[in-house]
């Protein structure tokens, strides 16, 4: 009776053991049908990181968008798309030598022809914002053609995800 | 004694009447034309009676007039000590002035100052000039009321007198720069007397202001304002002392500037280039001024506002051009060089002073409507930008790194050496002149 009892405790654990196994494989499952919360977040965390990593570079009193930069805009402008939660601020700016001015006008233009290249490629335009930051906001300080280069650019911060 | 009295009042009344009114006051110093003369002015003592020299109020308004005349290019102010028997004198009109002591010392014109009654608070001083080598009484003007804080006041009004008998332009000694001080991203927009007084800021929120401009009535400072998100029409009300941002589709606000009848001309970008609209009383868009395929900024008015000088990138890199609103034609201005940009158009519609890149730096440039002819007015060191030309078509301020950080400068059409401005510390850019 008491092996009888033992083989009937064994019977118990082993289908509450089953049954667990069973659950875990069905929430696995769930998983792969629905995205938890937490993935989620890190993907759009992903691409929102990868928008703001690329900067477009310019050429001195030039706003036309160079061809090195076309994949780089293409690939922000496809996630924006697959997250429309995501909203950029493009930041237009120039290096220290114009006037303030027009220098004000030309990082308009250079953040606007990000704009409109994304624009083209199907990003809605509330999604997108621009500003021009003039010579204000330079990302490196000092003088000479490798700092003005890195100066003359468009930022894309992500202000909402 | 009290039938006098009458008689003594109305001796006062001529002798204001004679005061006032300036005798033979032709212009003695042509400071538009080419050929820009100097002249010679010295200062005798103040008097209270014959020999008497005022020592308290009279000493405080001597110093305040010889400081404001040294912003004057045009004059020469010879020193007291290169007068042989001082410049103490027995009278301050009339044949007993021993004028011949101040020709000797080279001097062309003499001031004289009497405080009939004394020379304490609320008196009243005469300032009178003469021409040293005829004796002939130029003007004189009569100031009461002088209290120690009201001598600076008193100062400017005389030199303001001074300057118009002596050239036919006045306005400078009571005329204000509202300016940009600051640094890095937080600038409020400030004013000061041309001389360096009265320095007192009107905004204070987060963020940059660039490009203010006075309005013609005195009434509005207006400016283009930029935080992390937008750019603004910034609008201080000194009737109120008030300050309010005003936004516009395209975000990009850049350059305003006042028209003669008080109202705004503005660059905005409204997915075309940035174009120049003009503003209704409300700053509200009114109207499109000029637009090209190309960057239009920074509008500049004459005084008729028929005139706007402004830089377009239409033709590839930054020049000056010129739009006449009476016939619609746009001309270009600047011919030499690749980046000219700030033009300030002289009130008298003559000129237009710009930035140009040089291979020392950038450097104003002064272009003769008339002649085509260009001068250059500015020398460096540093970097010389934001030309504003003052309400009477002579002065010029503008910016310069020449100290080592951004300060404001005086000069003149003509060039010459520059005048800094005290306007304390931090930098100080965007000069724009007004009331």
């Amino acid at each position: 009776m008491k092996s009888l009892k033992s083989f009937g405790l064994v019977m118990v654990l082993a289908l509450a053991l089953g049954m667990g196994a069973g659950c875990a494989k069905k929430n696995a499952e769930v998983e792969n049908v629905e995205p938890a919360p937490v993935a989620t977040t890190s993907a759009v965390e992903a691409a929102a990181q990868q928008i703001t990593d690329g900067v477009v570079y310019f050429d001195f009193d030039k706003y036309d968008i160079k061809a090195e930069y076309r994949d780089m805009l293409q690939q922000k402008a496809e996630l924006m798309k697959q997250f429309p939660s995501i909203r950029v601020r493009i930041e237009g700016n120039c290096d220290e030598r114009g006037t303030q001015e027009y220098n004000l006008a030309l990082g308009e233009r250079r953040a606007r022809a990000a704009y409109e290249y994304m624009i083209r490629l199907g990003v809605p335009a509330d999604q997108l914002d621009i500003i021009s930051y003039g010579k204000e906001r330079p990302a490196v300080e000092g003088t000479g053609e490798a700092v003005w280069a890195q100066n003359r650019r468009d930022e894309f911060n992500v202000i909402a995800r | 004694m009290r039938k006098f009295l009458p008689l003594f009042h109305s001796l006062v009344v001529l002798m204001m009447l004679v005061l006032a009114v300036p005798c033979g006051a032709a212009t003695m110093v042509d400071i538009y034309g080419a050929g820009q003369n100097k002249i010679n002015l010295a200062m005798a003592s103040p008097l209270t009676g014959p020999s008497q020299r005022a020592t308290a109020l009279g000493a405080e308004l001597n110093d305040a007039i010889t400081t404001n005349l040294n912003y004057l290019p045009f004059m020469r102010l010879t020193s007291p000590s290169a007068v042989l028997g001082g410049t103490l004198l027995s009278a301050w009109q009339g044949a007993e002035v021993d004028f011949r002591r101040f020709q000797i010392a080279g001097a062309d014109l003499l001031v004289t100052a009497h405080w009939p009654n004394g020379d304490r608070d609320n008196s009243t001083v005469e300032l009178r000039v003469f021409e040293t080598y005829s004796g002939k009484f130029v003007f004189g003007n009569a100031y009461s009321g002088v209290t120690h804080s009201e001598v600076p006041n008193v100062a400017d009004r005389f030199c303001d007198d001074l300057m118009e008998a002596l050239t036919g332009a006045r306005g400078f000694f009571s005329s204000s720069l509202a300016f940009v001080k600051g640094n890095g991203r937080k600038r409020d927009v400030w004013v000061v007397r041309a001389t360096g007084r009265d320095l007192r800021q009107v905004t204070n929120i987060p963020g940059a202001a660039m490009s203010p401009s006075w309005s013609p009535d005195g009434r509005y400072v207006v400016f283009s304002h930029m935080d992390d998100s937008t750019h603004a029409l910034g609008v201080w009300d000194r009737m109120n002392n008030t300050v309010k941002r005003v936004r516009f589709p395209g975000n990009t606000v850049i350059g305003p500037c006042f028209l003669p009848d008080n109202r705004v001309a503005v660059s905005l970008s409204t997915g075309h280039y940035p174009d120049i609209f003009l503003l209704n009383r409300q700053f509200q868009r009114e109207r499109t001024l000029e637009q090209s395929p190309g960057i239009d900024v920074s509008p500049s008015f004459d005084a008729t506002g028929t005139k706007m000088a402004f830089t377009s990138s239409r033709l590839g890199s930054p020049q000056v051009f010129l739009k006449d609103f009476t016939t619609g034609t746009v001309s270009r201005v600047s011919m030499e060089g690749s980046y000219n940009s700030e033009p300030c158009i002289s009130p008298d519609g003559t000129l237009i002073a710009y930035t140009k890149a040089t291979p020392s730096g950038f450097r104003i440039f002064v272009h003769d409507m008339v002649t085509g002819y260009e001068q250059q007015i500015s020398f460096g060191p540093g970097r010389d930008e934001q030309p504003a030309f003052a309400p009477d078509s002579y002065f010029v301020a503008f910016t310069s790194t020449r100290g080592g950080s951004s300060q404001i400068y005086l000069t003149t059409r003509h060039g010459g050496e520059a005048r800094k401005v005290p306007t304390g510390a931090g930098n100080a850019s965007f000069p724009s002149w007004g009331k």
